[in-house]
C-alpha cells in the first residue's frame, strides 16, 4: 500500500506540471483584443537581433527593420512595391544635373512624445550621423556635401556628384530624423526616443523583447494594430515550437527550410512568400594559386547547379542566380547562365585541361564556409558544392570552416582560396550589388583581390547618370565582364517567408525585404 | 572552536581567488588565441579603411600588447568593473547584462534545483526502504537514466509533449509577452509576489515548469544514488532497528533515517548547484531562457572578450560562493570536520 502510494508521489511530480498549468490557467495570452475591431497585440518571433537601435551606427537589415517602424524618412517606398511615395516630405525638387535636392516637410509633424519635427530637426539628424562616422555613415558622408534648412519646413541637400539613386538613399535609416534627446556626437546604442514612425518604443530588452507601440502623432495612417511585441530567439526550432504553442502570432526571419516545408504541409498556418532582395554567392581569390587561373575560376563557374542547390539546401525556399545583380532588378541579366549554362560538367572540364589541370593532375581547392552566420544550412550548402565541382573528376575539394569573427578576418587579409559569403542590399539599386563588390577602391572586404580599371570606370560614370537607360547598358556590360571574369559566382537569391496564425492579416513586404507591421492585424474572434 | 572555524571560512574564502585567476588567464589565454577579434566580428563585410579598422581596435584597446590587455582587465575586475561590450552594443558596461542576465539563470537554477533535491530525496528514499525488489532495481535505474539525459534532447521532448501536444505550457522565455512586471530583484517570480502581481506570478511560474522539470530531473539522479546508499546504510543500523522494535511508524523510521542519511547529500547539493549552473547554459539555449548561458554563448558568437570575460569569472565567483557556504554548512553540521 506504501509502496503505492509512494510510487504516485513520484508520478504526481512528473505530472504536476499539467496539473499546476491547468490551475493557474493555461490559456495562451498572445492576443488581447482592443475596441477598434482589431486584436490590440501581435506577437512576432524572429531569430535575428537588434544591433543598434542608433540610425547613425544600425547597419544590418533586421534593426533597419526596427528603426523603419519607429522612424521615417522624408521618401519612402510605397507598400509592397519598388516605387517612391512622400513620407515626412510632402513634395520635392532637384536641379537639372541632380546635385541639389530640395525637400518640403508637412507642417504638422511631430516626434512621438509630441516634440515638433522641422527642417532643423533633419539637417541636426544628418550632420549627427556626418560626425558621428558610425558603419553605414558612407550612405550619408559619400554622396552630401552639405545639408540645409532654408526655413522651418525646406531641406536642401547639396551632393558631391550627380547621384541619380538619392531617393533610394533617402529611403535608408541614416536620413532618417532623430528625436533631439539623441547626443550629438555619441552612438547611442539603447537609445529608445525614435523618430516620427508609425510606431514608438514602449519597452526594450535586449536579446529579450522589444514592445512597440502605436504612436499617436504619426502623421499617417495609424497603426491596425496597437502594440506589437517582437520576441527575440536564439534558434529557429524554438521559435518554431513557440508559434506551434500559440506563443507567437507570426514566425518571422528566420525559419529553417524544413521547418517552412513541414509548417506549410500541416495546413494550418499561413505562409507567405515574398522575393528576397539578398543574394549568396562564392568568392574566388584572383590573387592567389589556383583561383588566380581564371580557367579555374570559369571551370569552378561552370559546374555550378544552382537549381540542384535550391532542391537539396533550401527545399525550393531560394531562387537561382546568374548575376549579382538580383533577379527583378531592372538591369539584370542571367550573364553566367548565357556564358556557362548551370552545371555544366563537360564544359568545367575542358576549361579545366586549358588551365592544365584532368584527372591525373587533379584541381585542388580549399572551400571554406563559416558555420552559423548564414544559418545551419550552410554546411549543406558546403557539401553539396564540393559534389557538384568533384563531379568534373577534375577537381578535389577540401571543406573548412571558421567562426565569424575569424572568417572576416581571413576573407579580409585574403587568406582563403574559395569561400562562400553573402549579401543584403543598402539601398535598392543596381550600384549596391556592383560596386561593393567589383570597384577596386570598394571591395577590400570581400578579400578577391579583384581589380579592373575599366570596371571601375563604367561603375563611376554609372553612379553619376541620371538616364536609367544609359544606367542599364553600363551596369550589363559589368555583368558580362563579371561572368568573363568571375571574381565572385553568383549561386542563390533568397526567398523571404512569414509564417502567421491563420488569424493574421495585412502582411506586405516590398522588394525592400523590410516588414512594416502598421499593416498587419488579427481580426477579433 | 569559534576561531578555529574563523579561520577556516577565511581560507576557504581566499583560496576562491586563485580558482578566479587561473580561470581568467585560460579564458584570456584561449581567446586570443583564436584568429579574428570582435572588431572585425562586428564590420563584418563592410567596406572600411585600414585607418577606421585601427581606430576601432584603438578604442576597444585591442592595440595594447597583451600584458596589458591582460592587467587592465585584472585591474578593472579587482574594482568590480568587467569592462563594457565590444560587440553591439558597443561601450556598455559588461556589469549591467550581468545585472539582467543573472537573476534568470539563478531563478532557473534554484527551481531546477529543488525540483533535482525533492525527486532525488524521493527516489533514493524509496529505493532505500525498498531494497533488493523491483521497486529498488527501478529507482536505480531511473538514477542511471537520468544522469545520463542529454538535457537539449530531453527538454525538447517536454516541449513537444506539454507544448505542443498537449498546449499546456510554454515552451520558451520567461513571461508572456507583454506583462508588466516591475523590477526589483529580477527574479520574476520573487519580484511577482513582492508586487502583488499574479499574472505576472502565475505565468513566470509556467514558464518555469518545463526548463525547472528538465534541468532537475536530469541532475536528481545523482542524489538518488547517494540517498540510497547512505538511506541503506542507515537502515542497517542498530538504532533504527530498536525504533522498529519500540513499534514506531515505519515512516516515522524513515524520516529518522533520512535526517541521518543527510550530511553527505549536503556537499552534493553544493556541488550539484556549480553543475546546475553549468546545465543551465543548455537548458536555457534550449528554452530561450534569456540567462547567462544564452548571454555567454551570443557573445562567443561575436568574440566579445569583455564580456565573455567578465560572465566566466562572475560564475566562477558565484559558484565559489557556494561551494563555500556549503563547507561551512558542512563543517558546522558534521563535528568530526577539522578545521
Amino acid at each position: 500500500m506504501k509502496s503505492k502510494v509512494l510510487s504516485l508521489a513520484l508520478l504526481a511530480i512528473f505530472v504536476f506540471s499539467v496539473v499546476a498549468s491547468g490551475c493557474i490557467g493555461g490559456e495562451k495570452t498572445t492576443t488581447q483584443t482592443g475596441g477598434a475591431g482589431y486584436a490590440e497585440q501581435i506577437v512576432i518571433g524572429v531569430t535575428d537581433k537588434v544591433t543598434d537601435l542608433d540610425p547613425a551606427n544600425a547597419y544590418d537589415f533586421y534593426t533597419w527593420e526596427v528603426l523603419n517602424n519607429i522612424m521615417e524618412g522624408l521618401v519612402k517606398y510605397k507598400p509592397g512595391t519598388l516605387e517612391i511615395e512622400p513620407a515626412l516630405a510632402e513634395s520635392w525638387e532637384v536641379n537639372e544635373d541632380s546635385t541639389v535636392w530640395t525637400f518640403h516637410l508637412r507642417k504638422d509633424l511631430k516626434f512621438a512624445d509630441g516634440t515638433p519635427l522641422k527642417a532643423q530637426d533633419v539637417v541636426r539628424s544628418i550632420e549627427r550621423v556626418m560626425t558621428i562616422q558610425g558603419d553605414p555613415s558612407w550612405l550619408v558622408t559619400d554622396f552630401v556635401e552639405k545639408v540645409e534648412a532654408k526655413d522651418d519646413y525646406t531641406v536642401v541637400f547639396y551632393l558631391k556628384q550627380p547621384t541619380s539613386y538619392f531617393l533610394a538613399l533617402l529611403t535608408t535609416p541614416p536620413y532618417f530624423p532623430v528625436h533631439p534627446s539623441y547626443s550629438p556626437n555619441e552612438i547611442q546604442s539603447d537609445q529608445t526616443a525614435g523618430g516620427a514612425g508609425p510606431y514608438k518604443i514602449a519597452k526594450w530588452v535586449r536579446d529579450e523583447e522589444l514592445v512597440l507601440e502605436a504612436n499617436p502623432n504619426y502623421y499617417g495612417e495609424p497603426p491596425k494594430t496597437k502594440r506589437i511585441i517582437i520576441k527575440f530567439y536564439r534558434d529557429a526550432s524554438t521559435m518554431r515550437l513557440a508559434l506551434q504553442n500559440g506563443e507567437i502570432d507570426i514566425a518571422w526571419r528566420t525559419l529553417r527550410p524544413t521547418d517552412i516545408e513541414s509548417l506549410k504541409s500541416e495546413g494550418k498556418y499561413s505562409v507567405i512568400e515574398v522575393p528576397g532582395g539578398f543574394i549568396r554567392y562564392v568568392c574566388l581569390n584572383t590573387k592567389a594559386e589556383p583561383t588566380n587561373n581564371v580557367k579555374v575560376r570559369q571551370a569552378l563557374a561552370a559546374a555550378i547547379d544552382r537549381q540542384e542547390i535550391s532542391n537539396k539546401v533550401f527545399k525550393g525556399t531560394v531562387e537561382p542566380l546568374y548575376s549579382l545583380i538580383p533577379n527583378g532588378m531592372w538591369s539584370h541579366i542571367d550573364a553566367f547562365k548565357e556564358k556557362y549554362g548551370d552545371g555544366n560538367i563537360e564544359l568545367a572540364k575542358k576549361l579545366l585541361k586549358e588551365a592544365g589541370y584532368d584527372e591525373n593532375n587533379p584541381l585542388m581547392i580549399q572551400l571554406w564556409y563559416t558555420p552559423t552566420h548564414y544559418g545551419d544550412t550552410e554546411a549543406d550548402l558546403a557539401q553539396v558544392l564540393k559534389e557538384q565541382w568533384e563531379r568534373t573528376g577534375v577537381i578535389k575539394v577540401d571543406i573548412k570552416s571558421a567562426e565569424w569573427g575569424t572568417y572576416v578576418d581571413y576573407a579580409r587579409k585574403g587568406q582563403m582560396q574559395v569561400y562562400l559569403l553573402g549579401w543584403y542590399p543598402d539601398y535598392l539599386d543596381p550600384d549596391d550589388y556592383t560596386t561593393p563588390f567589383l570597384k577596386s577602391t570598394a571591395n577590400s572586404w570581400a578579400g578577391t583581390g579583384y581589380a579592373n580599371p575599366t570596371v571601375d570606370e563604367l561603375l563611376t560614370k554609372a553612379q553619376s547618370l541620371t538616364d536609367q537607360n544609359e544606367r542599364t547598358k553600363l551596369y550589363e556590360q559589368v555583368q558580362k565582364i563579371l561572368a568573363e571574369e568571375v571574381p565572385y559566382i553568383p549561386l542563390i537569391q533568397g526567398k523571404l517567408f512569414v509564417v502567421t496564425s491563420p488569424d493574421v492579416k495585412g502582411v506586405t513586404i516590398g522588394p525592400d525585404m523590410i516588414f512594416k507591421y502598421s499593416t498587419i492585424y488579427k481580426e477579433k474572434s | 572552536m569559534a576561531r578555529g572555524i574563523g579561520q577556516y571560512i577565511v581560507i576557504r574564502g581566499l583560496m576562491i581567488i586563485p580558482t578566479i585567476l587561473i580561470l581568467y588567464t585560460i579564458v584570456f589565454i584561449f581567446l586570443r588565441i583564436l584568429p579574428g577579434n570582435p572588431v572585425l566580428a562586428v564590420v563584418g563585410t563592410k567596406n572600411i579603411s585600414p585607418e577606421q579598422l585601427q581606430h576601432l581596435m584603438e578604442m576597444a584597446g585591442l592595440d595594447k600588447p597583451l600584458y596589458v590587455q591582460y592587467f587592465d582587465y585584472l585591474w578593472k575586475m579587482l574594482h568590480g568593473d568587467f569592462g563594457v561590450t565590444l560587440a553591439f552594443p558597443m561601450g556598455k558596461p559588461v556589469v549591467e547584462y550581468l545585472k539582467l542576465r543573472f537573476p534568470a539563470t539563478l531563478e532557473l537554477t534554484i527551481f531546477g534545483f529543488t525540483v533535482s533535491v525533492l525527486l532525488g530525496l524521493l527516489t533514493g528514499t524509496i529505493a532505500a526502504t525498498k531494497k533488493g525488489t523491483k521497486i529498488d532495481t527501478g529507482m536505480r535505474l531511473y538514477s542511471i537514466i537520468a544522469y545520463t539525459l542529454f538535457i537539449p534532447w530531453f527538454g525538447m521532448m517536454l516541449q513537444y509533449v506539454f507544448g505542443i501536444h498537449f498546449h499546456v505550457l510554454p515552451t520558451s522565455g520567461r513571461i508572456d509577452p507583454g506583462i508588466e512586471l516591475q523590477r526589483i530583484t529580477g527574479l520574476y517570480v520573487l519580484d511577482s509576489i513582492l508586487t502583488g502581481n499574479w499574472e505576472a506570478f502565475t505565468s513566470a511560474i509556467r514558464h518555469l515548469i518545463l526548463p525547472a522539470t528538465t534541468l532537475g530531473i536530469v541532475l536528481s539522479g545523482a542524489y538518488t544514488r547517494l540517498v540510497r546508499n547512505n538511506m541503506v546504510d542507515v537502515l542497517s543500523q542498530d538504532f533504527i532497528r530498536s525504533y522498529y522494535a519500540r513499534g514506531v511508524r515505519d515512516w516515522k523510521v524513515t524520516w529518522y533515517a533520512l535526517k541521518n542519511a543527510f550530511i553527505p547529500v549536503v556537499t552534493l547539493m553544493g556541488l550539484q548547484f556549480a553543475i546546475l549552473l553549468g546545465g543551465a547554459v543548455l537548458t536555457e539555449t534550449t528554452f530561450n531562457w534569456p540567462g547567462m548561458g544564452t548571454f555567454i554563448v551570443d557573445r562567443i558568437d561575436y568574440r566579445d572578450y569583455n564580456a565573455i570575460q567578465g560572465a566566466v569569472v562572475f560564475f566562477a565567483f558565484f559558484v565559489g560562493l557556494i561551494s563555500l557556504i556549503v563547507d561551512i554548512v558542512y563543517a558546522l553540521l558534521d563535528p568530526r570536520v577539522k578545521y
